[in-house]
């Protein structure tokens, strides 16, 4: 298993919620959907690909046969799914420093939810509720959420310039100059993350240890068949 | 409601940069404890002269000001040398149990930096102990030295004084870890080697001893302006940002009082950033002296902030106006700056030493986007203590014996030290630079060589400019997880009386 | 509709695990066993499969009974009625609910439209797909990419928010600018400081190696975790 894809780290986490109180929580959620200032903080924070929030009625899992047995649930279900950046420490800890009352907002009427602050409860409330991911992907692991707005930025840049760029010397400085100085925030290089936890750490190792002995077992099986 | 702290019960080096109360001259000596008990009499017989946080002064009933000062600090292996309690011990956090070392992955200890070049007196076995002393004179630091010695001698063996920190030429077997402030011109000042002016902006908290006007630019930037922070980021057994006590271990009197320490033995390459100062300074349009200041944030001369002051003339404006000002407005002056007129860092660029140490409210970057303006920051701050340590001898060259101790104060060291250092200062996300390092302590390899942005104004007419093959500037060479009790604490141990049930 | 935020589409698919077992390994574990060895793979079989930017697999075993301590709602209410009644004060505490089937949880987040995407999904990964949903209710009906959208959409819950923190544009957009930004910040360094005339005959030839306006020319290729 693994909760982290390069620079992304993967958090679900389900609870329960009261099936008579979901409609206020789809509620809110219409109301953030429908007024960009409730998600200003979110976007501020810049440290989200994409998240969401699906509130499943306690009648509403999936039922595809006869034979599967029918759910009988007391409560309904909010699944929170996010692909952020950063540990999830540093993940967690932002979200209750910087908009606590819109994590409230969000979670406030399900079961036993501990507010925001303090924040020790608010961690053991996450950890108790969080399922591992067992496979995650990535299509860029070596940028985050912001690498790529910036990059949006820095490609618009170049084409824009483009036909600037057949001027005379003189005026091509000029123009380039002045892409720079638009660009200049948006230009930092991108490598591998650095390590977020010890655990991912020696995840990161098996895998490259257990990546190379593949590679060695069909090297060595690639040798053994040219000689047979 | 004005929080009063109990001085008495806590560390003198918690709440008090001992170089900036004139003692400049200081040793830092590790031990190991051998005998539980002989140990626990051995720290019994230092917390007599443990130096306190209480007030000095001169007048009737008031603590005059030592000649010397003793603090001590334990690592987790230590505190089991002591036998403290099964379960108390298991209170402790995972980070400060595992110890420096093996957090190398995430503190971006490699290549030069990795723990086998360290001093040899971090190798092997475990450090237990830390003991610093800082003197007003040299011969009292000798004098409290030598009484430390006795004690050690007199442990019959409980206790021994580890060999093997580094001195000059290179020799390893120095029996502590000298430490003084850097004179230039004869006077002593607050410099390190690279020639900046060291620990301006320490953090100021609630219950802190000192003028309120401190607060400014060393609290917390709010919505009605400057706030001391929370006591318990600092201090065990006081409410925190988050209003809740720290995580500590039990029982609480072990804990209350007391923080922990991260001590990091820094070589600074100065060949190295001579050169780099002098080839990127002589194509820099600013100059070489600007170009120094955009690594850290402050012109090395007198501390001048480039918030305030970012080019010649605005920085010849403030030495005018600062000449002229009264100690504490000069004080103001170093301290009380903010980003809020820096949002694309053409006066202090992010990745420079103080902005990614303290971005203060700048990682807000929407205006009332958070619950309060220093919401990023205001858990990632460290109490900085220490001194240099060595002299440089050839401005050339990067292998003489010259850096400084980084003694760092927190409640939480995996939230606090930690975390600065791996996004902050390895890593540059939160500035949205990408992995883009922090400058001065970047651990910078050539595998992938560094570079940074130093922004200009988006009206100006010139070109922002980047820095590349940014060199390690700064190694470690030593360094553990220290937890710093309580007078209380401290009896408790020495007694063998903590008792966590 | 919350689904869909722009041209980023949310989808959460919760599938049924049969009960049954393989040897003497129930299927659930099977299931996550398949998709943990999809780790050790070069790369992810998703990064075959067009327009993904990131997405998750995991086994939801069952929900969790809240016994942590915790705020509540109605919590004022039930600590005033409990005073009356001890029925009412145990009415209070959490349920304990359970899932009577185990779930095979997809989550992903991709650019299009969802019969597009599932579409290819299956052309692109079909195999990997079968391994994976082998154990799922009515999945043996799904013989071609119709019968898997048609069961996927069965599967489908909605979202009731969507936070898009990065952009909708397509993947192929999203991957030329990270590489434009990475080669780019390379340039500007490496050319600082070159007068007019130079600096703008190089920059042609970057222009006409790195293509900023050419999907199609040098590019990051999905889930590129390496830089060389």
């Amino acid at each position: 298993m693994s909760n982290i894809a390069g620079k992304a780290y993967a958090m679900s986490v389900i609870t329960p919620i009261r099936w008579y109180m979901a409609w206020i929580n789809k509620l809110f959620f219409w109301i953030a959907q429908n007024r960009s200032s409730t998600l200003k903080g979110l976007i501020t924070l810049s440290l989200i690909h994409y998240a969401r929030w699906v509130v499943i009625g306690r009648r509403q899992f999936p039922h595809l046969h006869p034979q599967q047995p029918k759910e009988d649930l007391r409560y309904s279900y909010m699944l929170f799914f996010s692909n952020f950046n950063g540990s999830w420490d540093q993940y967690v800890d932002s979200f209750t420093f910087s908009i606590p009352s819109g994590l409230d907002l969000f979670w406030k009427w399900n079961i036993r939810y501990p507010n925001s602050v303090p924040l020790t409860p608010f961690h053991e409330y996450i950890r108790y509720n969080q399922i591992e991911t067992t496979h995650y992907y990535s299509a860029y692991p070596l940028a985050s959420s912001n690498d790529i707005k910036a990059a949006k930025k820095v490609r618009q840049a170049l084409l824009d310039f483009e036909t600037q760029s057949q001027q005379a010397p003189e005026q091509f400085m000029q123009g380039y100059q002045a892409m720079l100085r638009h660009v200049q925030n948006d230009l930092g290089d991108m490598r591998p993350t650095p390590i977020v936890s010890m655990a991912a750490n020696q995840v990161e190792k098996r895998r490259r240890r257990d990546i190379r002995k593949e590679h060695e077992r069909l090297a060595a099986l690639r040798e053994e068949r040219k000689h047979a | 409601m004005t929080k009063v702290l109990d001085l008495l019960d806590i560390q003198g080096n918690v709440i008090k940069a001992y170089g900036r109360f004139s003692f400049p001259c200081a040793r830092y000596l590790l031990l190991r404890i051998h005998h539980g008990e002989r140990g626990r009499a051995f720290v019994a017989a230092v917390a007599r002269q443990v130096t306190t946080a209480v007030t000095w002064g001169d007048g009737p009933g008031q603590m005059p000001k030592p000649s010397a000062t003793t603090n001590i600090a334990f690592t987790f292996a230590g505190l089991q040398a002591l036998e403290l309690p099964e379960a108390s011990l298991r209170g402790f956090p995972p980070e400060f149990v595992m110890g420096m070392k093996a957090r190398k992955a995430i503190l971006g200890d490699n290549g030069p930096s990795d723990p086998e070049h360290w001093d040899p007196v971090w190798q092997g076995e475990q450090v237990h102990v830390f003991i610093s002393i800082n003197g007003q004179q040299p011969e009292y630091l000798e004098q409290r030295y030598q009484w430390l010695l006795g004690l050690i001698a007199q442990s019959e063996g409980g206790v021994s004084l580890l060999h093997g920190h580094c001195g000059d030429n290179g020799v390893a077997d120095l029996p502590y870890q000298p430490a003084q402030a850097l004179p230039e011109n004869g006077k002593l000042t607050s410099k390190e080697h690279f020639g900046y002016t060291d620990g301006i902006g320490d953090p100021v908290f609630e219950g802190l001893p000192g003028p309120a006007r401190r607060v400014e630019g060393r609290g917390k930037q709010t919505d009605k302006g400057w706030e001391p922070l929370a006591t318990g980021e600092f201090i065990l057994g006081h409410i925190d940002e988050a209003r809740e006590y720290p995580p500590a271990p039990a029982p609480l009197s072990l804990a209350r009082n007391g923080t922990y320490m991260v001590y990091r033995k820094l070589h600074e390459n100065v060949g190295s950033f001579n050169d780099f100062l002098d080839r990127e300074g002589s194509r820099y349009p600013g100059g070489r002296e600007q170009l120094a200041a955009k690594f850290v944030g402050r012109w090395r001369d007198n501390g001048a902030p480039l918030a305030d002051a970012p080019d010649t003339a605005s920085k010849q404006d403030w030495d005018r106006r600062f000449a002229q000002a009264a100690p504490a407005e000069k004080d103001r002056m170093l301290s009380a700056f903010t980003f809020d007129h820096d949002a694309d860092g053409a006066k202090c660029p992010f990745s420079a030493h103080v902005r990614r140490i303290n971005p203060r409210a700048s990682l807000q970057t929407t205006p009332g986007a958070f619950d309060t303006p220093g919401a990023l920051a205001n858990r990632r701050r460290i109490l900085r203590r220490g001194l240099p340590y060595g002299e440089v001898r050839d401005q050339r060259r990067d292998d003489g014996n010259h850096g400084i101790i980084i003694l760092m104060m927190q409640a939480d060291i995996k939230r606090q030290f930690e975390f600065v250092q791996q996004q902050w200062i390895n890593y540059g996300n939160d500035f949205r630079a990408g992995n883009d390092k922090e400058i001065i302590l970047g651990n910078h390899d050539a595998e992938y060589p560094s570079r940074a942005v130093l922004p200009v104004a988006q009206d100006s007419d010139q070109a922002p400019y980047f820095l590349r093959n940014i060199p390690r500037l700064v190694e470690t060479r030593g360094g553990d997880y220290f937890f710093v009790p309580s007078m209380t604490a401290l009896r408790m141990i020495s007694e063998g009386s903590v008792d966590p049930t | 509709m919350p689904d869909k935020s722009g041209n980023v589409y949310a989808l959460t698919i919760l599938s049924p695990i049969r009960p049954g077992r393989l040897d003497e390994v129930a299927y659930a574990d099977v299931v996550r066993s398949r998709l943990d060895a999809w780790n050790f793979l070069e790369n992810s079989p998703m990064a075959k499969v067009p327009q993904t930017y990131l997405c998750r697999y995991f086994v939801l075993d069952d929900v969790f009974t809240q016994s942590l301590a915790g705020g509540d709602v109605f919590g004022p209410l039930f600590d005033f009625l409990s005073i009356f009644s001890d029925r009412a004060r145990r009415r209070a505490l959490p349920r304990e609910d359970h899932l009577k089937s185990k779930y095979l949880v997809f989550s992903c987040n991709f650019h299009g439209d969802l019969d597009n995407y599932l579409r290819s999904m299956w052309l692109a990964a079909g195999n990997e797909i079968r391994h994976a949903w082998e154990f799922c209710y009515a999945f043996d009906q799904v013989r071609n990419a119709d019968d898997f959208v048609a069961y996927m959409k069965k599967c489908r819950l909605k979202a009731s928010l969507f936070f898009d923190g990065s952009n909708d544009d397509p993947l192929e957009e999203q991957l030329k600018a990270l590489y434009l930004k990475q080669e780019f910040g390379k340039f500007v360094v490496e050319h600082q400081g070159l007068p007019a005339e130079q600096l703008q005959q190089a920059y042609r030839e970057f222009i006409a190696r790195a293509e900023p306006a050419n999907l199609a020319g040098p590019s990051w290729h999905p889930g590129q975790y390496r830089l060389r």
